[in-house]
């Protein structure tokens, strides 16, 4: 094979991609003495010279709103990429809705990421044997509970005590403080918890406390400016402030942006050689070799890869035949309330950390179990409501010094409350080649096919029951659309927390991968992302894909210094 | 470092920030055509608007430390009048704050109905027929465009147009001036002469922990509790 242009000298391993998985995976390896070479399909990236943290959203086109060019406003992180990326598209079966995000930056989805962390628990990991559907996966909670205790130290996560079922709490050392909440947050938590919902400080992957470092020194919180444009202090976790530059740091990394991989070549005795990639300024080819292959592409590219590789018309490390199958994403749904009891409240600073800082966990799992609810898996809600511009729906139809007046009485006085659910692996759901379109690269591109269940269009329901009840509990003036469940649900795609497509598994005939990422198939191929997850709970996935990253990154660093993949 | 103010447009989400869902404006919710005529015969709604020229847009990957607006701005001399003028109606100026046409809001306005995005298009549509519709029944009551007609005459137009449940006839009216007047809300609360009407505190970075509520924002939750007979949370500081 040809060595590439700026991918020269000996590597020992190639990782694909350089979100949570490869900046995890990059970091680890690098640190036990092993030559990375990451390869990411976006561009180069600085958050130090690109992001502008502190501009009015009035600097921006459009005071900053949304746009099919940057779909989460102007200043958002991500750059060069999202729902559509210019000539990569991807197709979809009739009748199926589904988006894919996809930054195309270095750093991926990092930079620009929902910062909620919650730890999965023990009937996360174990779903099929609590009701019969989905799948368990190979390991259980205690497997990963030491690893989660270290990312949360690694990364910076702020939070408080759990106490609750299947909520694990941290050990001690994991947390920094969590801040304050705030009037709205406290509102709800005094409405929810009389009706026994429970309100419990957010784990978040916010600094609240500084973070020194030789190479990648992390500043704590200031308050102030959204953490979706990325954070030049370092605050906020991603992998361009931190993982990447200390993997750096060790000499042992290099890192080759715009590099499309299109597929995985193999070499000798059924092992990976190495990766075939598509430099997408030049359109040139290029391949590259390294005694082991890390996949984390993340869920959809990561299949995709596979699906491409090896066999025609079956990909490699398939013979399960589940490669792009038990594809799922989060529910999610939103609703909000005027509370008349906030209007014209006391002003005060309520910035904060960016996000919630408070939640609502999951909490009807005993009458789950009873068979009482007509769903099977569980849901959280995230808290929101500031001061600001008021909704449009929070405003009357009024005109004059009656709008001023209106605009002073409503702005704080509207609480929200976003469901994000567990899906259940469903037939109906997956990802797999499109035989007639490849992208402009000649890759094949992927097509997917996506179907909510009752369970899901249930739980959405159950949901809105719950949101709305504590609502009015408040007195509050609902400004929810009175419609469906299914059609106050989000896509498919559209929470970007698509997991599943390589699933971990204790058995190869009905899995991808073994529970350290390893393809059962090829024994130097290692998935580190969200496409190896057995199922995909309610919990937001980034603190286990890192804390599964690092578990399989010490395992593929063993496997390495012990010569077993000489 | 220097710190400059900021806004953010997650207030409009009102919504959690972690919410990933769009955040364009959404529209508002459509008015029931069933309510009572206006005082006045109500004439047609413009039958189509010709397409706007096509525009550059930003593109995925804009320089995010200097933002500037690629697209030209379409209103003409007397539509731009217009949107100013309704801007100062729609919002006036008082005690707190100038008005939203005063202002320069108009300005944005035409940025986002000249924008070649489909929400923008879309918008397009509504306001440049809005005001197409506005001056000829301005003119049928009139005799004049309406910007040339008395404070009274504009008022009573604006009433008619500002109704939570209009007639058959008034269904496209009201929904234009909906989306005309949510978009001068949004214009002008995101500047600071906006903000400051709101008496919004923030954008100030603030070293160390999070201060949280005020005492005085705490003794109102505290009210709000005893209103609503909810009991006290263990501590003002404890979720």
């Amino acid at each position: 094979m040809a060595a590439a242009k700026g991918a020269d000298g000996p590597v020992d391993v190639i990782i694909v991609g350089s979100g949570a998985a490869g900046g995890m995976a990059a970091h680890v390896l690098t640190k036990a003495g092993v030559r990375c070479l990451i390869l990411e399909a976006g561009r180069d990236y600085d958050p130090q010279a690109e992001v502008n943290m502190f501009a009015p959203e009035s600097d921006a086109p459009l005071r900053g709103t949304g746009t099919p060019d940057k779909p989460f406003g102007y200043f958002d992180a991500t750059v060069d990429g999202g729902w559509q990326v210019e000539g990569e598209p991807y197709t979809m079966t009739e009748g199926s809705d589904f988006r894919w995000y996809r930054p195309r930056m270095l750093g991926g989805r990092t930079n620009h990421w929902g910062r909620h962390v919650p730890r999965f628990g023990a009937y996360d990991f174990k779903p099929f044997s609590r009701d019969g559907l989905g799948a368990d996966w190979p390991i259980g909670y205690d497997d990963v509970a030491p690893f989660y205790d270290r990312v949360e130290r690694m990364i910076g996560v702020n939070g408080g005590k759990l106490g609750l079922e299947n909520h694990p709490d941290s050990p001690p050392g994991c947390l920094m403080p969590p801040p304050k909440p705030r009037v709205p947050e406290m509102l709800i938590t005094a409405a929810a918890e009389s009706l026994g919902i429970p309100v419990r400080a957010a784990h978040t992957a916010v600094l609240t406390r500084d973070m020194p470092d030789k190479v990648a020194p992390r500043s704590a919180c200031f308050n102030a400016t959204p953490c979706t444009r990325g954070c030049t202090i370092g605050a906020m976790f991603q992998t361009t402030t931190s993982l990447l530059p200390m993997a750096k740091a060790t000499g042992r990394l290099r890192v080759v942006t715009d590099a499309m991989v299109s597929r995985v070549v193999m070499g000798a005795r059924g092992r990976a050689a190495g990766v075939e990639y598509v430099d997408r300024k030049t359109g040139q080819r290029h391949q590259v070799k390294a005694r082991a292959v890390v996949l984390a592409a993340g869920t959809g590219e990561t299949a995709r890869l596979l699906l491409n590789s090896g066999e025609a018309g079956r990909g490699l490390a398939n013979s399960s035949g589940e490669l792009g199958r038990n594809l799922t994403d989060s529910t999610g749904a939103s609703f909000r309330a005027f509370i008349p009891g906030l209007a014209g409240r006391p002003r005060y600073n309520e910035d904060g950390i960016g996000g919630q800082h408070i939640y609502i966990p999951f909490w009807q799992y005993e009458q789950q179990k009873r068979g009482e609810l007509d769903f099977a898996r569980g849901y959280h809600f995230e808290i929101g409501g500031r001061f600001g511009v008021p909704a449009e729906a929070a405003l009357p139809r009024v005109w004059g010094k009656d709008l001023k007046q209106a605009v002073r009485n409503a702005s704080g006085a509207t609480i929200g409350l976003t469901l994000r659910g567990e899906m259940i692996p469903n037939k109906d759901t997956f990802c797999e080649i499109d035989p007639n379109v490849k992208d402009k690269f000649g890759i094949p591109v992927l097509r997917f096919a996506f179907r909510w269940s009752k369970h899901e269009i249930n739980q959405v329901a159950h949901g809105r029951r719950a949101a709305h009840s504590v609502f009015k509990r408040l007195n509050g003036t609902i400004l929810d659309p009175d419609l469906p469940p299914e059609q106050i649900m989000t896509a498919g795609g559209e929470i970007i927390h698509e997991l599943g497509t390589a699933r971990m598994g204790a058995d190869p005939k009905s899995s991808v991968v073994d529970s350290y990422g390893q393809t059962w198939d090829v024994d130097n191929v290692v998935l580190m992302d969200g496409a190896t997850f057995a199922s995909g709970p309610h919990k937001n996935p980034t603190l286990t894909i890192l804390a599964l990253a690092l578990r399989a990154s010490e395992r593929l660093a063993t496997r390495l210094s012990s010569g077993a993949l000489a | 470092m220097t710190f400059t103010r900021r806004t953010t447009l997650q207030w409009l989400a009102t919504a959690t920030a972690l919410s990933l869902a769009n955040r364009g404006v959404a529209a508002a919710a459509a008015p029931q055509a069933t309510g009572a005529p206006p005082p006045f015969k109500v004439v047609g709604w413009p039958a189509s608007i010709a397409p706007m020229p096509a525009a550059p847009g930003y593109g995925r990957d804009p320089d995010l430390t200097a933002p500037k607006v690629p697209w030209p701005l379409t209103l003409t001399k007397a539509q731009r009048a217009t949107v100013d003028m309704l801007g100062d109606m729609i919002l006036p100026a008082d005690a707190a704050s100038p008005g939203a046409g005063t202002l320069g809001v108009g300005a944005f306005i035409d940025e986002w109905i000249s924008a070649p995005y489909p929400q923008q298009q879309d918008d397009r549509g509504k306001i440049i027929a809005g005001l197409t519709w506005l001056d000829a029944q301005s003119r049928v009551l009139h005799g004049g465009a309406f910007t040339a007609a008395t404070a009274a005459q504009r008022a009573t137009l604006l009433d008619a147009l500002t109704v939570e449940t209009p007639s058959a006839a008034m269904a496209q009216p009201v929904a234009f001036m909906d989306r005309l007047r949510n978009l001068f809300v949004l214009g002008f609360y995101s500047l600071p002469e906006g903000k400051a009407d709101m008496g919004y505190i923030g954008d100030q970075p603030t070293e160390g922990p999070y201060p949280g509520p005020t005492p005085e924002a705490q003794a109102h939750f505290a009210a709000l509790l005893t209103t609503l007979k909810l009991p006290p949370l263990p501590s003002p500081s404890q979720a």
